[in-house]
């Protein structure tokens, strides 16, 4: 993983510098509010509904053992002893005072971490595939791209006031498990017809309160000129994007009413002036990069098929958590495990400074030293040999880490919601809460199979409902809490918006409301193989409006 | 439900320094429950609330002033937005958290 | 808003403030034109086109949504470009200065006129801004401290000069 060199590590320096005076200036009164908030969103602190938020910044979702070993320090000393991982692969702490972000950002640095540009209008986390690096399907480790991402877009002086935020993802491979399509702008790295390595560009894609899916606008731009085409897209963003109206200022606006194909045009023409100066990436700039992300030398252990399924056969519990939450790895001696952050009945995403300190010491004793943050909200261990599955199992056990649910009914991706967000309409956790107690039963989630559930307790989507095989979005009606639903939506290389099923349901009758659903796709399917969400897309949701609401009917 | 014609409102911010959720006391100081918090009802001769409040100490202190409208449940001022009686205690899904842990410990002393 | 009342506003170079400057913003008016006035930019391309006769020492106004490459065709005749920087979050005068530098070759003066601040002042710098009119007091004090607050690592280029890095081929370092 990418290591900070001086320059990194002086430009922290100075940016933590920067931001402690402004805190002072703030303090005093010199700044007023209204000044400082653009400032103070730039390095990622959030006024919130209880206190303020602090989101730090996770590189595309990538971390040592040593920086979340010093997330959980920060989580313990400045905050309330947890943390919440985000589905931008960032971390939040929820109780930050703001005369102590300072000093926390100062701790930070010393791990070369930061959160610098986690809010505001500008240039966002990078995201990428979380099983970067180490999947067996991958193309090419999108990493080293979005890490030159990271460090051209860090304090850009052209792009720190644009219209809205801007995020972009990469993934390396034809399995999206990035969302890229949902995203500003989304990079596919592929190879060309001779061999390079380029990237596939979709632009607009968003979720909120218009979601769209990304248009694709160039098939193939080959990787040296990956700065200077993002430039061209940002300055025509910045130019013409709207100002006008915060709700239609990102740029899926600019290219659904401008049009995609003059879009393209105009990034184009723009691109033309820029391809060939120096903008453009040396091939030794990008080997260089990449060279950090090499993956480790991973020695081979052969005696982990044996020893594995002799493990498996001996403890059931265990089989169920390989099955489940462990991915086939490029290496075949090893494989890539997900760590749930979604016991039952928890809160989705939340980690406590404990847990952050146990998950650092596996990560570092059995597996490389190297962590991932999902965008479903869930940690990864990319390099685990098979025959250190059983201790890291073992390990995560006595911590409520080992629950095996990714990706089943209640691996829910939940916002924070109204509990602890200043723009919720409606609470999320508790949903998440209650659905996940609601299916607990391990032999009835495994028979269900694959479904995600996304909850969002506003517009803005964070909980990313729009792309939920069911997603639940909370709104305010009359004062009251209200749950909309919606089916068929997917943040993969199939992207599609999830479709609002028909009136919504309120806080005690949105779980029953959920469980017929589930029901209805039980009864449906064409087999165990056929997936809730390859089940909604071949029906459509008349059956399943017809079962929620006309069953509504009968029992009145 | 009570709605907003009662008229009574409180007048709320966040601290500057922490960000906690504070209101405006009938010292005119901010304070970090919303039972201290003064209440400006609809009979003071219709002037808005922020006019009825007592004088708000020096600036700088809080940001993001905002009226709050609530009713009164014996004596105590009760919220009509989730929103707002959410902000008075703290997160549902932590008890353990924030105002209402403070209140609880209060009361088990 | 801030608790210090605006003051007059000063006009701030990189090597410090400037108090004879002669420029002057002028609304669009009828006849000839003094010297050092500045026109928005609808009321110099109106007057290009009449062929009417203009001072030598001309200067024009943006707003943030003017387009560039309207008035890049008569860069010839100005030499003081004054971009418009809103509210202190429409950005659109940092890519207007960008333009003006790297795109259309412009070497005269770029001022930024509007919502000022010291936080920003680097970017603009960055962007190829060269003067700066300031009213806010804790930002013309600071200015006058010599204090901009930039970093002097970069991560990438701008339309000011830098000095290369060494490094990375998008990385520079302010100039010494």
């Amino acid at each position: 993983m990418y290591r900070y060199d001086e320059f990194d590590r002086d430009f922290v320096t100075g940016r933590v510098d920067q931001f402690r005076d402004q805190v002072a200036r703030r303090l005093t009164g010199e700044l007023a509010e209204d000044a400082f908030k653009p400032l103070r969103l730039m390095n990622g602190v959030y006024l919130q509904l209880h206190a303020y938020m602090l989101r730090v910044a996770i590189p595309y979702g990538t971390l040592s053992s040593r920086q979340m070993r010093r997330l959980a320090y920060i989580a313990r000393v400045y905050d309330k002893g947890y943390g919440h991982f985000t589905t931008r692969q960032n971390i939040q702490f929820n109780w930050p005072a703001l005369i102590d972000t300072p000093r926390i950002l100062e701790e930070l640095a010393q791990v070369e971490m930061h959160a610098i540009q986690t809010s505001g209008n500008c240039i966002r986390n990078v995201t990428a595939d979380h099983f970067a690096g180490a999947a067996a399907d991958e193309v090419a480790d999108p990493r080293p791209y979005a890490e030159i991402l990271r460090q051209w877009s860090s304090l850009h002086p052209e792009f720190s006031f644009l219209p809205r935020k801007f995020k972009i993802a990469v993934t390396g491979a034809e399995r999206d498990r990035a969302a890229i399509q949902v995203h500003d702008i989304g990079l596919h790295l592929k190879r060309g017809q001779d061999g390079s390595l380029g990237f596939a560009v979709h632009v607009g894609g968003g979720q909120g309160r218009t979601p769209m899916v990304a248009k694709k606008i160039r098939d193939f731009l080959p990787e040296q000129h990956l700065l200077s085409y993002v430039t061209a897209i940002m300055r025509v963003y910045n130019l013409h994007g709207r100002r006008d109206n915060k709700y239609k200022a990102r740029i899926k606006i600019l290219v659904h009413e401008t049009g995609a194909d003059e879009l393209a045009r105009q990034v184009e023409a723009e691109w033309e002036a820029l391809r060939d100066g120096e903008l453009r990436l040396p091939a030794s700039d990008i080997e260089a990069i990449r060279t950090y992300f090499a993956p480790p030398a991973l020695p081979d252990r052969a005696e982990g098929w044996a020893v594995l399924a002799v493990q498996k056969r001996d403890d059931p519990a265990f089989a169920a958590w390989v099955n489940r939450n462990v991915t086939p790895h490029r290496h075949p001696d090893y494989a890539c495990v997900t760590i749930s952050l979604k016991p039952i009945g928890g809160i989705p995403g939340d980690a406590t400074d404990d847990q952050m300190e146990a998950v650092a010491d596996i990560a570092e004793r059995l597996a490389f030293d190297e962590i991932r943050v999902t965008h479903e909200q869930n940690l990864v261990l990319p390099h685990v040999a098979l025959a250190d599955l059983k201790a890291v199992y073992d390990a995560l056990v006595p911590h409520d880490l080992a629950t095996a649910n990714a990706g089943l009914v209640t691996d829910i991706i939940a916002c924070p919601g109204l509990d602890y967000c200043a723009l919720a309409n409606a609470r999320s956790i508790p949903v998440a809460q209650q659905l996940s107690q609601r299916f607990a039963d391990a032999a009835r989630q495994e028979e269900i199979g694959e479904l995600k559930i996304k909850i969002s307790g506003c517009i803005n989507a964070c909980g990313h409902h729009h792309v939920g095989h069911i997603g639940i979005l909370g709104v305010e009606k009359k004062g009251e809490e209200l749950y909309q639903i919606t089916l068929g939506g997917s943040g993969d290389e199939t992207t599609s918006i999830g479709e609002i099923i028909g009136p919504g349901f309120g806080p005690d009758t949105i779980v029953d409301a959920v469980e017929t659903l589930v029901d209805a796709y039980l009864s449906l399917r064409l087999s165990r193989d056929e997936t809730f969400l390859a089940a909604v897309r071949r029906l459509g949701l008349a059956p399943f409006r017809a079962a929620l609401y006309e069953s509504a009917k009968e029992a009145a | 439900m009570a709605t907003k014609k009662d008229g009574a409102k409180v007048l709320t911010a966040n601290r500057l320094t922490d960000g906690i959720a504070v209101w405006l006391g009938a010292g005119g100081a901010w304070v970090e429950h919303l039972d201290g918090a003064f209440i400006a009802r609809h009979a003071e001769a219709g002037a808005a609330p922020e006019e009825t409040a007592p004088r708000a100490p020096a600036h700088n202190l809080v940001l993001d002033i905002a009226g709050v409208d609530i009713e009164e449940r014996d004596g105590r001022p009760y919220p009509l937005r989730l929103r707002e009686r959410i902000r008075a205690e703290g997160p549902t899904v932590r008890r353990d958290l924030g105002k209402q842990a403070q209140d609880r410990a209060a009361m088990a002393a | 808003m801030s608790l210090f009342a605006a003051a007059e506003p000063r006009l701030w170079r990189e090597n410090g403030f400037v108090d004879d400057d002669p420029w002057m913003i002028v609304e669009e008016a009828q006849g000839a034109l003094p010297e050092h006035a500045v026109l928005p930019l609808a009321g110099l391309l109106a007057r290009i086109s009449a062929g009417e006769a203009l001072p030598q020492r001309l200067g024009v106004r943006l707003v943030a949504d003017d387009d560039v490459s309207a008035l890049a065709p008569h860069l010839g005749v100005v030499s003081l470009v004054a971009l418009t920087f809103r509210a202190f979050n429409d950005g659109r005068a940092f890519s207007q200065a960008s333009l003006l530098r790297e795109r259309h070759g412009y070497g005269g003066d770029i001022r930024a006129i509007g919502d000022v601040l010291i936080d920003q002042v680097a970017l603009m710098l960055r962007c190829g801004v060269t003067s700066v009119l300031v009213s806010h007091p804790p930002t013309i004090r600071r200015l006058a401290e010599g204090r901009i607050g930039g970093i002097d690592q970069r991560y990438q280029p701008s339309a000011a000069p830098d000095a290369a890095h060494g490094s990375y081929s998008w990385r520079r370092r302010a100039v010494a």
